[in-house]
């Protein structure tokens, strides 16, 4: 490491090269998720470019600071985390081709449309799916790294749903002032609805899967009465259940309003979440609490012995928890939907699951995880829409990739079977080679 | 109201209600008890009660629709066994995997065979047709109606109580199976396969939950609907911890909540309070978290339930 730190003798650039890397990134990433296809397409391959050439700016940085020999141990180690995603996302699309063609469909035909719909025509509808479900997997990978399962993270999203459309009803103050609070509340009352799953887990040991699973079947069965109480008239036959719409002031910035491209329903709420998770990351990995959160997740007795409170950090894991998947309510309402809708929004919470277990719970991940999630949803409903393949198909697709993913021991299995062979046959030549010898 | 017939009807609507949940419990007690944690009993349920109408709406006999409930709720149940034994998988996450799974195969199936989705077509006859009155045990007064009268998945859910604990107690398999739960490497010890048990105690379940999510779509309903298993495999699962991983325990449990979920109907159906119903139908939900929260710490779970076995092979 010494050595490396020789090295730094190149001087400012590297320093001169963080600020780069992170305005690069970010304009990339706001041109790229802001991109409609009518019209705009320039705009989503900018972006594109941009990120790219962030990439590949950290990575120079990266060999500058430590040299090549670990810059080339880095490349490998992130191809290693990489493969077992890839190749499971790509296993699970062959075989849901191979359903589709003993059920009589066109694969071809279907996964054409799903990726021209989920990535070209209908990117903007991909990205607003994607916004609560980095949110809701946030929520239950924070969990995970705790060592326990936010199964009901759907529960937690409807309370900061509930929350955000019952204070932006109310508050008429600057946008600026307002939207703060209403994203502090949501969270709040995410975490409060957790308080129950956290203490019984704490004080009786009742196991948090199946106090969250219910409580977030109790919030949902909850919802139409707050609608009733916030301007759902029952005697309307308007369907779905609505609640008036929130204040002009609590409504988040959409991107159109910088971008002048971009999709009009898209809005901050993407990039909120973004921020959010790399936050997220910041916490896990480089504070105390995160640390300890860490250690109790990796080994009780361990961080028990070292000092650390289990039951507090299990404490704490399980608010921050519920206070990211309330923020999944905050996005949803403020930024899309403006209103609170009864069940038209639900799903997410159940979903988050997933993209937390493919991402392995780590924070950045969830990011393109909950992108392609997004896509997924995105897709399926426009392949649906424009050729007669059933969407759930996309349900299958999802399963079998999480399946594939989380099975990481399928690979190590197939790699020590290749080996075994590879060491059967060696065997064998060497034998036969002794026989000839012999004769 | 509050007369005879109200009670009688109420007792046989809570054990009719508590039947899918106890005999779900009930898999789930052998299941953990070979050590294996089993939440992909929601999902397992959904794939039961949907060959369970598919197949009796086909066929035209809810004899025949329970059989495959049964044996595709086996099926079903393998891939748990499979990601858990074989490939080592944290089984809270595989048993998460398998109910996403459940919904996606459901979800296409339908559409490709009912050509909708939502709920499927109605079953011609469906299981409450064969509904039996016991001679003479019926004709007891209230437990008579309400043990004693009931549709024939009822009455498997009753044998089952004696049967599994039986199996669980007194025979050689079943002290096996919970050896698998308790003590794996003893029982690898001795030369009893660990894996096996534990395939085994994962494959009761699925045959059993197979059974309970037949019972919700042709025993208590004519057809199968998305969702319909409402919680339901998580409510048996408090079930099952409330009663101690035992099968009376469990049994007991889930009558409890068939309770919770009778009282809920009649309610909403009478207006008793002016409150609004949806105050009710949360009230099976509240009562498991209470449920679990009370009871969890007098019980004592199987102590090697949720680890991982591996047989480390040496290098041939």
């Amino acid at each position: 490491m010494s050595a490396s730190k020789n090295t730094q003798s190149t001087g400012m650039l590297p320093r001169l090269l963080s600020p780069a890397i992170v305005l690069l990134g970010a304009a990339g990433t706001v041109l790229w998720l802001g991109a409609t296809m009518s019209g705009g397409e320039t705009f989503y391959f900018w972006g594109i470019w941009l990120i790219a050439a962030a990439g590949a700016l950290y990575l120079w940085r990266y060999r500058m600071l430590n040299g090549p020999a670990e810059f080339k141990d880095h490349l490998h180690r992130a191809g290693r985390t990489m493969a077992v995603p890839i190749m499971g996302v790509t296993l699970a699309i062959i075989i849901g081709g191979v359903i589709m063609l003993l059920t009589g469909y066109d694969p071809f035909e279907a996964y054409g449309a799903m990726f021209f719909g989920g990535l070209v025509r209908n990117w903007h509808i991909s990205v607003l799916n994607a916004a609560p479900l980095i949110f809701t997997a946030l929520s239950v990978a924070f969990a995970f790294k705790a060592g326990l399962f936010n199964i009901g993270a759907e529960g937690q999203y409807y309370l900061g749903a509930m929350a955000a459309t019952w204070l932006s009803l109310r508050i008429a103050m600057l946008a600026l002032v307002t939207i703060p609070l209403v994203f502090v509340f949501a969270g709040l009352l995410g975490a409060i609805w957790m308080i129950i799953p956290a203490f019984l887990k704490v004080r009786t040991g009742a196991h948090e899967v199946i106090t969250t699973m219910m409580l977030a079947h109790t919030a949902r069965y909850l919802s139409p009465i707050f609608i009733r109480a916030n301007g759902g008239d029952p005697a309307d036959s308007t369907h779905p259940y609505v609640t008036d719409k929130i204040l002009e002031s609590s409504i988040l910035p959409r991107l159109q309003e910088f971008l002048p491209n971009a999709n009009y329903r898209v809005h901050t709420g993407i990039l909120i979440a973004i921020v959010v998770a790399l936050l997220i990351h910041y916490i896990l990995y480089h504070t105390s609490w995160g640390f300890e959160i860490r250690a109790v997740g990796e080994n009780k007795d361990a961080a028990r012995a070292q000092g650390i409170s289990v039951g507090k950090n299990i404490f704490r894991a399980l608010l921050i928890a519920g206070f990211l998947a309330g923020l999944a309510g905050f996005n949803q309402v403020n930024g899309l939907d403006h209103r609170l809708y009864e069940n038209l929004q639900a799903g997410y919470g159940w979903n988050g699951i997933s993209v937390a277990l493919l991402a392995a719970g780590n924070p950045i991940g969830v990011v393109f995880t909950g992108l392609l999630w997004g896509m997924l949803d995105a897709g399926g409903q426009f392949m649906a829409r424009t050729t007669s393949t059933p969407s759930a198909i996309v349900e299958i697709v999802k399963g079998t990739i999480l399946f594939l993913v989380v099975a990481r021991y399928i690979y190590t299995a197939i790699g020590n079977i290749r080996r075994r062979r590879q060491r059967e046959r060696a065997a064998r030549e060497q034998i036969a080679e002794d026989a000839r010898q012999e004769a | 109201m509050f007369d005879y017939d109200f009670l009688v009807n109420l007792l046989s609507a809570m054990v009719r209600n508590a039947t899918p949940i106890a005999i779900a419990a009930m898999g789930a007690v052998v299941c953990e008890r070979s050590g294996i944690v089993n939440i992909a009993m929601e999902g397992i349920m959904t794939v039961g009660a949907f060959t369970a109408a598919i197949v009796a709406g086909a066929t035209g006999n809810p004899w025949i629709g329970l059989l495959a409930a049964i044996v595709f709720g086996g099926i079903f149940s393998m891939l748990h066994a499979f990601a858990t034994v074989n490939l080592h998988l944290n089984h809270v996450v595989s048993g998460a995997v398998l109910n996403v799974l459940a919904l996606g195969i459901t979800a296409y199936l339908m559409i490709i065979i009912v050509g909708h989705p939502g709920t499927t077509d109605s079953i011609p006859v469906s299981l409450s047709a064969y509904r039996w009155a016991i001679p003479v045990l019926s004709s007891i007064p209230l437990v008579g109606q309400m043990l004693f009268n009931q549709t024939p998945i009822v009455y498997f859910g009753f044998i089952m109580i004696p049967l599994f604990t039986w199996f669980l107690n007194r025979t050689k398999v079943g002290l096996h199976v919970r050896a698998a739960g308790e003590h794996p490497l003893a029982l690898e010890t001795i030369g009893v396969s660990v894996y096996k048990m534990r395939y085994l105690g994962v494959l009761v379940s699925g045959l059993v939950g197979g059974m309970a999510g037949a019972y919700l779509s042709i025993e208590g309903n004519v057809s199968f609907t998305e969702g319909m298993t409402g919680g339901r495999g998580f409510i048996a699962m408090a079930a099952m911890i409330s009663g101690g991983w035992h099968p009376v325990g469990a049994f007991v449990a889930a009558l409890f909540f068939g309770l919770a979920d009778a009282l809920q109907v009649r309610f909403q159906v009478f207006q008793v309070l002016n409150v609004p119903e949806e105050l009710f139908i949360v009230l099976p939900y509240v009562l498991t978290v209470v449920a679990v929260a009370g009871l969890v710490r007098r019980s004592r779970p199987p102590k090697a339930v949720g680890t991982d076995f591996m047989i480390e092979r040496t290098q041939d």
